[in-house]
């Protein structure tokens, strides 16, 4: 690493609202080298990606490209000073051909376009990059790894000197990431400058010259990749304050309430099994993009699994909508509480009642206002939902207010089990605490509840076991001694540490 | 608190809208002198009676999210059929039947193809405003059909009580049923929960689908309804009846406070604007402008009713913000409030 650095992030912050996203972070990289920037969900990966590529603006800090300081307000001056970055799914225009997605932003603004020079010149980009692809066929239809080099060949025909890879071998074959490989090295060898973001740690060492991890907005560390262990690596990732967080005190387990063998819905998840018991909450944990949300929603009637096998209360069960999953107690609060939890115009009061609407009604069919509004006043109280008006609507509330709004619906209408995805996500802390509380109530009641979060601690503190999934499949359910951050995070990402991974399956 | 809720009120669309059919009454009362005849009043209900009945179930339609384009091709189809069974030796209650079975079955498969193969509902509708005109044409041709018996006519024509007409009233009553099942029963809950956030009521375990197929098939069933009422009040029909009708359905819809993208929207500004509408054509027949006019004019309301409240809300924001800049432009004298004395929205 004799060489000049080519970009310096120095001392970068953002803050969105209330949560630092990046808390003066620096990074360094150099031409021809690939850098692995590796975290956990939340840990600032994504919003470094975004002030490179000027989409977001840092709070305080500087970026300086080959000793200049440089300052970039959109997308267009990224690219001009030759930063370009590509995602797990590649943002292609289907109906666009392949010579035109590779110049899209860039082609020359004459009258008429020069389709002979556009393929030619579009030719002779691929051919840098030795892949064959028909530049005059559409993208349309292209395999992912496919539009993934089409990505690449728009970046190198920008003169792209760093690249930033998002998460890029993610939904690609172990074949297509052989392939994109050789194109890394290849772009390695002519001194781009790679940041290479992947929760697969074979790979980070396949490729990666140097690590750097992030942890809740911070730098953590930086090393040679000949340093770095994935035990190290992990350890780094995963090492988070657990500061003050409600634990979740031991519940009585009761009778097997949910029992699932076997399910599957490809590609978004295969082979899940797991019992879960009045009284218990069992945490799923993994990765973003992992399935976890997936299997919520196959069990919620949503997207339906399509093999294996579901008992609900002793008895197999076909779940196909939310409706009927509804019926049998069964509910599910979503990770957007905007989009699936709440109709946000409409009053506190009548999303609380939304589900059980019908049970307001008088003789007459009509909705009875009063009783909705008792209905809501009970909730309000009970979970000190903090609002000036019962008719407020449900969008003016705040994030942890709004989760509150979701979990009254749904528990006024006496679920058995209750599934939450992401149930603090967004929150403030105070209120953060006071769904944990409820959470741990719920459970002492007898509900049989299964939680989905990416927050470690969370998952920890709140779970009588975890499972854990990686990529659509189940890595193992660890029992709540068992259960560390490390052991976690090691199953989330496909790695062994201290505890066999195998073992862990065991007990599935 | 108190303040706040009548301010609330008063700035909200039906108040605007009640305003503006105060000012058309007191213009036509100022106008002709023969606005306040009954016979004019009950005009007034009759000459629409149809549009005003396909009103009522459009607003349910597009609160929820969907419009349709095909009423006025069912209520064409619906009094076709009616007048062709009769002419084929129908009773008069037979052929209604079947006509509103048809108008029940073309809103089916209406709400079939929106629903369940995802369609958007203008394209289905269209496809339908289309299709369902061709079906009466194909029926009835270049015919006119009518020689209704008097008893049938007489129930779109003369008085029932005073010069009102029975279908004055038969709209009266579906007003008021319609208010209520919008306003007050489960079902209404549902039309305004997907109409906002379709993704959210199913999460809800609402079945959507079931609804919008539901109010496709009101939607039909009323439209024929109307096709009925035409063919009684005008004693005969031709398959070119009510061309154009949907259009001025809807915009009496919009009008009336009802949001183009779904979710907001109240009977009651419906009902206002369906008056305010009536009156304001009744007011201009009787000052003699053409029916061209009278159409370009509730054109631009239409076009009014959209930029007002914009031109308020930036009026509004402008005013909030000079106010934040110098507090004491609009309160002299007085002690420099910190706040802007009109609430802005969103």
């Amino acid at each position: 690493m004799t060489a000049d650095p080519l970009l310096e992030i120095r001392n970068v912050s953002k803050q969105f609202g209330a949560t630092k996203a990046l808390d003066s972070v620096s990074l360094t990289l150099y031409p021809g080298e690939v850098h692995a920037l590796l975290g956990e969900n939340g840990a600032g990966k994504s919003t470094l990606i975004k002030i490179m590529t000027g989409i977001h603006q840092p709070d305080s800090g500087e970026i300086l490209l080959q000793g200049h300081p440089i300052s970039l307000h959109n997308s267009a001056q990224a690219q001009k000073h030759g930063i370009a970055a590509i995602y797990q799914e590649p943002l292609v225009f289907p109906d666009l051909n392949i010579a035109e997605n590779i110049f899209i932003s860039h082609q020359r603004r004459n009258p008429l376009v020069r389709w002979g020079k556009l393929y030619r010149d579009a030719e002779k980009v691929l051919a840098q990059l030795g892949v064959a692809l028909d530049v005059r066929a559409l993208a349309r239809g292209l395999p992912l790894a496919a539009q993934q080099t089409v990505e690449i060949a728009k970046a190198i025909s920008m003169d792209v000197r760093v690249l930033i890879m998002d998460e890029p071998t993610a939904s690609l074959s172990i074949h297509e990431v052989k392939q994109l490989f050789a194109l890394v090295r290849n772009l390695r060898k002519a001194g781009v400058a790679i940041l290479f973001i992947s929760h697969r740690m074979d790979e980070v060492f396949e490729i990666a010259d140097r690590v750097t991890v992030f942890r809740d907005g911070q730098f953590v560390s930086m090393a040679p990749v000949a340093e770095v262990t994935p035990e190290r690596a992990i350890r780094d990732m995963v090492g988070r304050e657990i500061g003050d967080i409600f634990v979740k005190e031991p519940s009585p387990r009761g009778d097997v309430i949910l029992s699932v063998k076997a399910l599957s819905r490809e590609p978004r998840f295969r082979n899940i099994n797991f019992e879960l018991h009045a009284g218990e909450v069992l945490g799923l944990a993994g990765l973003v993009g992992a399935g976890r949300t997936d299997v919520a929603l196959a069990l919620f009637g949503i997207a339906p699994a399509h093999h294996g096998h579901i008992e609900y209360l002793g008895k197999e069960v076909h779940i196909h909508s939310p409706k009927q999953a509804t019926q049998m107690g069964m509910v599910y609060v979503p990770e957007d509480r905007r989009q699936h939890g709440l109709v946000l115009p409409m009053s506190l009061m009548a999303n609380i009642s939304l589900p059980s609407v019908k049970n307001y009604r008088n003789q007459f069919g009509m909705v009875q206002h009063h009783k909705e509004a008792a209905t809501a006043e009970h909730y309000r109280q009970q979970l000190s939902i903090r609002t000036s008006s019962l008719s407020m609507p449900a969008g003016k509330l705040s994030g942890g207010n709004q989760q509150k709004v979701v979990l009254s619906k749904w528990l006024n209408t006496k679920p058995r089990l209750l599934i939450l995805d992401e149930p603090t996500r967004g929150i403030d802390v105070g209120a953060k605490q006071e769904v944990h509380r409820l959470i741990n109530d719920l459970a002492q009641q007898g509900l049989a509840i299964l939680m989905i979060s990416s927050d470690l601690p969370e998952v920890l503190a709140m779970s009588d076991r975890v499972l854990v999934m990686r990529e659509g499949q189940q890595m193992g359910i660890f029992e709540r001694h068992e259960a560390t951050q490390e052991t976690i995070m090691a199953a989330a990402i496909g790695q062994s540490v201290e505890k066999p991974v195998e073992r862990a399956a065991e007990y599935a | 608190m108190q303040r706040s809720k009548l301010w609330a009120r008063l700035k909200s669309w039906e108040a605007l809208l009640f305003i503006i059919l105060c000012v058309v009454i007191f213009v036509n009362l100022r106008l002709s002198s023969h606005y306040l005849d009954l016979n004019n009043l009950a005009n007034i209900f009759h000459l629409s009676i149809e549009k005003s009945l396909m009103v009522l179930i459009m607003a349910f339609v597009i609160i929820n999210g969907e419009i349709d384009l095909s009423v006025a091709s069912i209520m064409a189809l619906g009094a076709t059929v009616l007048a062709e069974r009769y002419e084929a030796g129908w009773s008069i209650a037979a052929g209604l039947a079947l006509a509103l079975l048809v108008g029940l079955g073309c809103g089916l498969l209406n709400g079939l193809f929106v629903a369940y193969m995802g369609i958007p509902s203008l394209i289905v509708t269209l496809a339908g405003q289309i299709g369902y005109r061709g079906a009466a044409r194909i029926i009835l041709e270049d015919r006119s059909v009518g020689d209704f018996p008097k008893w049938f006519t007489s129930l779109g024509q003369d008085g029932f009580i005073g010069p009102f007409p029975i279908t004055s009233f038969l709209f009266l009553a579906l007003f008021i049923l319609g208010l209520v099942v919008l306003q007050y029963s489960v079902f209404g809950r549902y039309v305004y929960a997907i109409g906002n956030n379709r993704a959210a009521a199913e999460y809800a375990g609402i079945n959507a689908k079931q609804v919008k197929v539901t109010l496709f098939m009101l939607s039909g069933l009323i439209a024929a309804l109307a096709g009925a009422c035409y063919a009684a009040r005008l004693g005969n029909v031709r398959a070119n009846a009510a061309e154009g009708f949907e259009l001025d359905v809807i915009t009496i819809v919009l009008l009336g406070g009802v949001s183009i993208f779904g979710g907001t929207g109240t009977m009651l500004g419906v009902g206002l604007s369906l008056l305010v509408v009536l009156n304001l054509r009744n007011g201009m027949s009787l000052s003699n402008v053409d029916g061209n006019t009278q159409t370009s004019v509730v054109g631009s309301l239409l076009i009014l009713s959209v930029l007002i409240p914009n031109w308020m809300q930036r009026l509004q924001r402008l005013l909030s913000h000079l106010f934040a800049k110098n507090p004491k432009l609009f309160n002299r004298g007085g002690a420099a409030e910190p706040k802007s004395p009109v609430s802005v929205h969103q």
